[in-house]
């Protein structure tokens, strides 16, 4: 018998949930939502269930509850959305093992929440105001009709199938591929050639293990694949990056070949960053995407050398404007504000709970993301060099689960996010996505690392994309593997065997541990609450054996699965799109290409043009955001997200300290432009590269003790995203060939194209450049807030002034333009190493990049941040429309104390002295005369609207 | 000489700051030590051979159903006994921080010591959402706690990242707390006084209230994280020439002088438990 308990919060105003539910409705029939929790408990009486009500579940001070009846009187309806079975419920582990504290055993279960409406509306009006204001996400939840009877779930295991394979035609095989194993023709056929000559048929198993091996999301066919491009032969991208790389070793550990990128640090340490994307689940559940991707770059930084712990997080996102109408929505998609708000919660509600500091970000709008958002989510660790290369498992060593059980979630996440998205992506992959346990990850990662910490663990792998198979397969390579699915813990019964293995339930590591020290790691794992289950062997046959009990259900050698995947060779071509009218971002359908813009004609409309460019999503205040995530845990930040008076200044990189009581830093940026790899891909590329870098050195950054790690977020790849990734891939070779650090990490995601029918939908193409690197001393750091009023103004660097394509003023101007701005990368080391010598000296007091909105939007940041105005001028110019606003990267604004020390400073670099800090709180711009003087609060108001809006 | 005092820091599912706090208590003259729960369970490690116990923040078990519970539940189960013994010596002190706080209502330690009831909550902000900010908080003056010796009157600038610190009680409980000055610590707006607006009362807690102690005056709670606050370096604007010299004016962002403002009030208990 099921124990139903519903809590309430006494007072009405403090039903969050409820009033804001209710001002969404805006409906004169509903007088008041309320929200209640139900727990069900399953297995015990009612006496129990009130003591477990009372010790536990509701607390008198604020709150009323009942027992096995409704809560509210007639005149509410009521609906209650509950997780589907099967998905996990977060909370229902922590009510099972609080109850056990309290000497009740519960047999199951469940937690889930009950909205009353109050009024006079009947059920299906209910039903479609909790589906309109998405109350609930139906691949994860729904809306509870009948309660349940049992929570207990049953079911019974499948069998192993054997597929028909060595007899069937190439449209059979097709058939089989098609929404499962996402493999074209030559690879199915390869797979029917192995077979044929092993004189069987495969099993489920097998072929779900290979499909995952050599999913484009594992084996990235494209960055191996033979290029051909525009007729001519060029080598794969993937050797092209890794060549070039290679070339600057001084600080390289590990590169390309662990989960992360490491590098040398101080004293015997290493630090490694990795980042990854979580495109494909974000776009079709958002919360669980975006937790789940954070997972797992989290996961991926445990899983480097034999395990770093993670000390920074950072989050990228590019979507479609918030405000996009309805009618621009393709179908099957989720609207923009719905996406953002859910995929920051997600990246809240993970990271603040594992306790890693979220501390670097930012947030891209462009429409042709309407259809596929691009949320990318990097991770940083520390970790003694000893332990910083990559693990090789040995013959007898064990193969140990750590973390979570498996469940059915997660099934297929590997092959579907391969996949270009269409209208039925939602429905046929719905099991692709699953809810992260941001718990159960950190005491995975209090377990690990101690064990770490006393050198039990011989090589670490995570189970992300691909699961068991995909970790215990890559961790068998070199020496066989044997195990035993039938050992694996699981959330409950009845998945078959195939879906044990390939299942990505989250929170999940294996470990290579000599039999020596077994028994050790488990007390440890039992100390810190993770289950951890021996699962298998490292053998030496140099085959993947996988067993259900007795059963053997998949027998591949490692050859063949690791190395059987044939080369792809792809052509790349550059099509008439390139010339084709493009669109400016606030435009569905034809854009303007245009000459370009009649520059403001008077002081009124200098400052509304002003005032748009900074409330365009991409210059727009993001505070509201960071808020929302603890990027002060760990204490170790020397240099926040936002500082200043008001504490409202942003910051263009963060600083850390990774242990409390030594002097030496991480800083960690990032840049992304992907509007201007619309227009041109080479020098888009080289704009995200500098502008990463850019904010490095904002803060004081030493480029020459950095690494980079690039991720490419591309439209599928034909003919023309091809030819436009082969730009990008050329442009990151030359920015490390110039600047002379390597990329040590990377990843990329080539599937970002929406197809139904006609409608093509490609998001524009994102480089996401992010660097990382090693300061001595964390105190000679600088923020972006202006220090004093009267220092001088300086830009460093030029401008490439007629490039205005792809900047925010342009499109709000609806333009796109033909020119996007290029950077000289020797003169932008000489600037880059100029300032890092000005910020260790103490002499440059504020320093911020240029980037989307200009300069006058880096000096408005920089006012902001010191609660005073400045006052600039200008030669008499033509276009000074185009000096304010130009967004060409690798130039700065700089504060320091006086004209003669500037001057001596940046001896030998581009320098303009443009303007004085000033105690009035205006921005004020003259050349022969005054062209505009703008009130630094009305601005700042346009500046933080959007966002607040969003996030109030 | 005093001998370091010994100080456990807890460790359970889901806590975290526990090395900020290891470190500040290291820094502030004791010797902390990270105690897993499991480990107190199983008697491996003995509550009373310590004289200082610290309850971190984070998210202990999710926050599952509220913030805090959970391990309030485990620690009234397992150890109401033992805190009770710890709470009767005289000289020990509790500090439980943002979650820990959290723990300690929920267990009924704060304010009126009765382990197992509940006297008042901390509940969801006002504001529906966690934040992440750092915010104003004033000393109260003639506070019962043994741990603000030096520092009553003085405005302080603390980080804080919570979603549930909501301080509430029921008016006559309210007006106990206040008449037996239980009160630590209240967020106060630029001109220093307690303020209910958002942001610089970031939770939109009753009366102001940032953090309370018990009738010993021994044990803490706050939501503010002072272990956050033990370097200079940690504040956002230590560069800034303000937070250099010396307040003149509670409306300026941070005078706090080159001295990190969560430091002495780990010197203090550190100092208390020595007495």
């Amino acid at each position: 018998m099921i124990q139903t308990i519903r809590v309430i919060q006494k007072n009405e105003e403090e039903d969050l949930r409820g009033s804001s539910i209710f001002e969404g409705v805006r409906s004169n029939r509903i007088s008041k939502v309320r929200t209640v929790k139900v727990y069900r408990l399953e297995g015990i009486d009612k006496i129990r269930a009130k003591i477990l009500t009372e010790k536990l579940l509701s607390e008198s001070i604020d709150q009323i509850y009942t027992i096995n009846k409704p809560i509210f009187n007639k005149k509410s309806k009521v609906a209650e959305i509950s997780y589907k079975p099967g998905v996990m419920n977060p909370e229902v582990a922590s009510i099972l093992k609080s109850a056990k504290d309290l000497g009740v055993k519960l047999q199951a279960c469940d937690s889930s929440w009950e909205y009353g409406f109050f009024g006079s509306l009947d059920k299906e009006e209910i039903s479609s105001i909790v589906e309109s204001l998405r109350l609930y996400n139906p691949l994860i939840e729904y809306i509870v009709g009948k309660p349940p009877k049992t929570l207990l779930t049953r079911g019974r295991v499948g069998p192993t199938v054997k597929v028909r394979l060595r007899d069937v035609g190439d449209e059979q095989l097709m058939v089989l591929s098609k929404d499962k194993l996402f493999l074209n023709l030559e690879e199915m056929k390869v797979i029917q050639n192995y077979f044929r000559k092993i004189k069987r048929d495969p099993t489920d198993a097998e072929l779900e293990t290979l499909a995952q091996t050599w999913s484009e999301h594992c084996a990235h066919k494209t960055f191996k694949a033979k290029l051909i491009v525009d007729g001519k032969v060029k080598k794969p991208l993937i050797e092209r990056i890794k060549k070039e790389a290679w070339k600057h070793p001084k600080n390289i550990v590990s590169a390309f070949v662990d989960n992360s990128g490491v590098m040398k640090f101080f004293d015997g340490f290493s630090i490694c960053g990795k980042v990854e994307t979580h495109n494909s689940p974000s776009a079709i559940e958002p919360y669980g995407g975006a937790m789940t991707g954070s997972g797992g770059v989290f996961r991926d930084v445990l899983g480097t050398g034999q395990g770093a712990k993670a000390i920074a997080s950072t989050d990228i996102f590019c979507f479609a404007d918030p405000s996009l109408l309805k009618k621009d929505l393709p179908p099957g998609c989720l609207p923009p504000d719905y996406l953002l708000k859910r995929v920051v919660a997600g990246v809240r509600d993970y990271g603040n709970r594992v306790g890693i500091p979220t501390n670097n970000g930012s947030v891209h709008f462009h429409n042709d993301f309407r259809a596929k958002p691009t949320v990318i989510v990097g991770a940083y660790g520390i970790f003694p060099t000893r332990l910083a290369k990559k693990g090789q498992p040995r013959t007898g060593d064990l193969v140990i689960a750590v973390g979570s059980r498996t469940g059915r979630d997660g099934i297929h996440g590997a092959t579907f996010s391969s996949a270009e998205m269409t209208e039925r992506t939602i429905s046929v992959n719905s099991s692709a996505v699953q809810i992260g346990n941001a718990i159960e990850e950190k005491r995975t990662f209090d377990a690990i690392l101690e064990a770490r910490n006393l050198g039990l663990i011989r090589a670490i792998q995570d189970c992300g994309a691909g699961g068991f198979s995909s970790a215990i397969g890559e961790m068998g390579e070199k020496t066989g593997v044997r195990v035993d699915l039938l050992v694996a813990p699981l959330k409950y019964h009845g998945l078959s065997p195939w879906e044990i293995w390939v299942s990505e339930s989250q929170e999940r590591m294996i470990l290579a541990v000599a039999k020596k020290n077994v028994k050790k790691i488990l007390e440890i794992c039992k100390k810190f609450n993770a289950e951890a289950s021996v699962l298998g062997k490292f053998t030496n046959t140099k085959k993947l054996e996988v067993y259900y009990g007795e059963k053997l259900v998949a027998d591949l050698s490692m050859e063949f699965l690791h190395h059987g995947l044939p080369q792809r060779k792809m052509t790349a071509h550059n099509s008439s799109l390139h010339d084709s009218p493009l669109l400016a971002s606030s435009h569905i359908g034809r854009g303007i290409k245009g000459e370009g813009p009649e520059a403001p004609k008077n002081h009124r409309d200098w400052i509304n043009v002003f005032k748009k460019v900074l409330s365009h999503g991409n210059v727009a205040s993001k505070e509201p955001i960071v808020r929302l995530y603890d990027h002060s845990v760990q204490g170790t930040n020397d240099l926040q997200p936002y500082s200043g008076e008001k504490l409202d200044g942003p910051n263009d990189a963060v600083v850390l300290r990774p242990f409390l009581n030594k002097k030496y830093g991480v800083v960690i940026s990032h840049g992304l432009n992907s509007v201007l790899n619309n227009i041109d891909p080479y020098w888009g590329s080289i704009w995200a590269g500098i502008e990463a870098l850019s904010n490095y050195v904002s803060v004081g950054g030493n480029i020459e003790e950095a690494s980079l790690i690039n991720n490419y977020i591309w439209p599928f790849p034909n003919e023309e995203s091809l030819w436009s990734l082969d730009k990008s891939v050329d442009a990151v070779v030359d920015l490390m060939k110039g600047i002379g650090i390597p990329v040590v990490s990377g990843k990329d995601s080539l599937s970002s194209t929406y197809r139904k029918g006609d409608v093509v939908i490609k998001i524009p193409p994102v480089l996401c450049i992010s660097v990382f690197g090693k300061i001595p001393d964390a105190t000679k750091t600088i923020t972006s807030d202006f220090k004093k009023t009267g220092s001088v103004i300086c830009l460093v660097g030029s401008l490439d002034i007629d490039s205005m394509g792809g900047s925010v003023y342009f499109d709000i101007k609806s333009l796109l333009g033909a020119k996007v701005p290029k950077v000289d990368l020797k003169e932008f080391k000489k600037i880059a190493k100029t300032i890092y010598r000005g910020i260790q000296n103490g002499e440059i007091l504020s320093a911020h990049d240029i980037s989307e909105g200009g300069p006058i939007s880096a000096i408005f940041d920089m006012c902001v941040g010191g609660d005073m105005g400045a006052n600039l001028k200008l030669p008499n110019s033509k276009r000074l429309d185009y000096f304010l606003f130009n967004e060409t990267t690798g130039t700065f604004i700089v504060e320091v104390e006086n004209e003669e020390l500037a001057k001596k400073l940046f001896q030998g670099v581009p320098l303009k002295i443009i303007g004085k800090t000033q105690k009035e709180k205006r921005i004020e711009v003259r050349n022969s005369q005054k062209v505009f003087s703008a009130d630094l609060y009305e601005l700042k108001r346009a500046w933080k609207a959007p966002m607040q809006r969003l996030f109030a | 000489m005093n001998k370091k005092p010994k100080a456990l820091i807890l460790k359970a599912d889901g806590i975290n700051r526990e090395e900020e706090m290891v470190f500040a208590f290291n820094i502030a003259g004791a010797d902390a030590k990270l105690v897993h729960i499991n480990d107190l369970r199983s008697k491996n490690e003995k509550l009373g051979e310590f004289q200082i116990l610290g309850i971190p923040g984070g998210f202990a078990y999710g926050d599952d159903v509220v913030a805090g519970k959970v391990l309030a539940v485990e620690m009234i189960s397992y150890l109401g006994e033992e805190l009770r013994k710890f709470v009767e010596r005289s000289n020990t002190a509790i500090i439980g921080v943002c979650n820990g706080f959290q723990v300690l209502i929920r267990t009924g330690l704060v304010p009126f010591g009765n382990v197992g009831n509940m006297d008042a909550t901390l509940t969801n902000n006002d504001s529906g959402h966690f934040e992440c900010r750092w915010i104003r908080v004033k000393v109260e003056k003639g506070s019962k706690s043994n741990f603000l010796t030096g520092m009553e009157n003085e405005i302080i600038w603390y980080p804080v990242a919570h979603g549930e610190g909501k301080f509430f009680a029921r008016p006559n409980v309210l007006s106990q707390i206040e008449k037996d000055n239980l009160v630590a610590f209240r967020y106060v707006d630029e001109k220093g006084l307690p303020t209910q607006k958002y942001p610089d009362n970031p939770n939109g807690s009753i009366n102001a209230i940032v953090g309370i102690s018990d009738e010993t005056g021994r044990v803490l709670g706050l939501m503010p994280h002072p272990e956050c606050f033990v370097r200079i370096e940690q504040h956002p604007n230590w560069r800034r020439e303000a937070v250099k010299k010396p307040a003149r004016h509670a409306s300026q962002l941070a005078g706090v002088a080159g001295r990190p403002q969560g430091l002495p009030l780990f010197e203090n208990i550190v100092d208390f438990v020595n007495q």
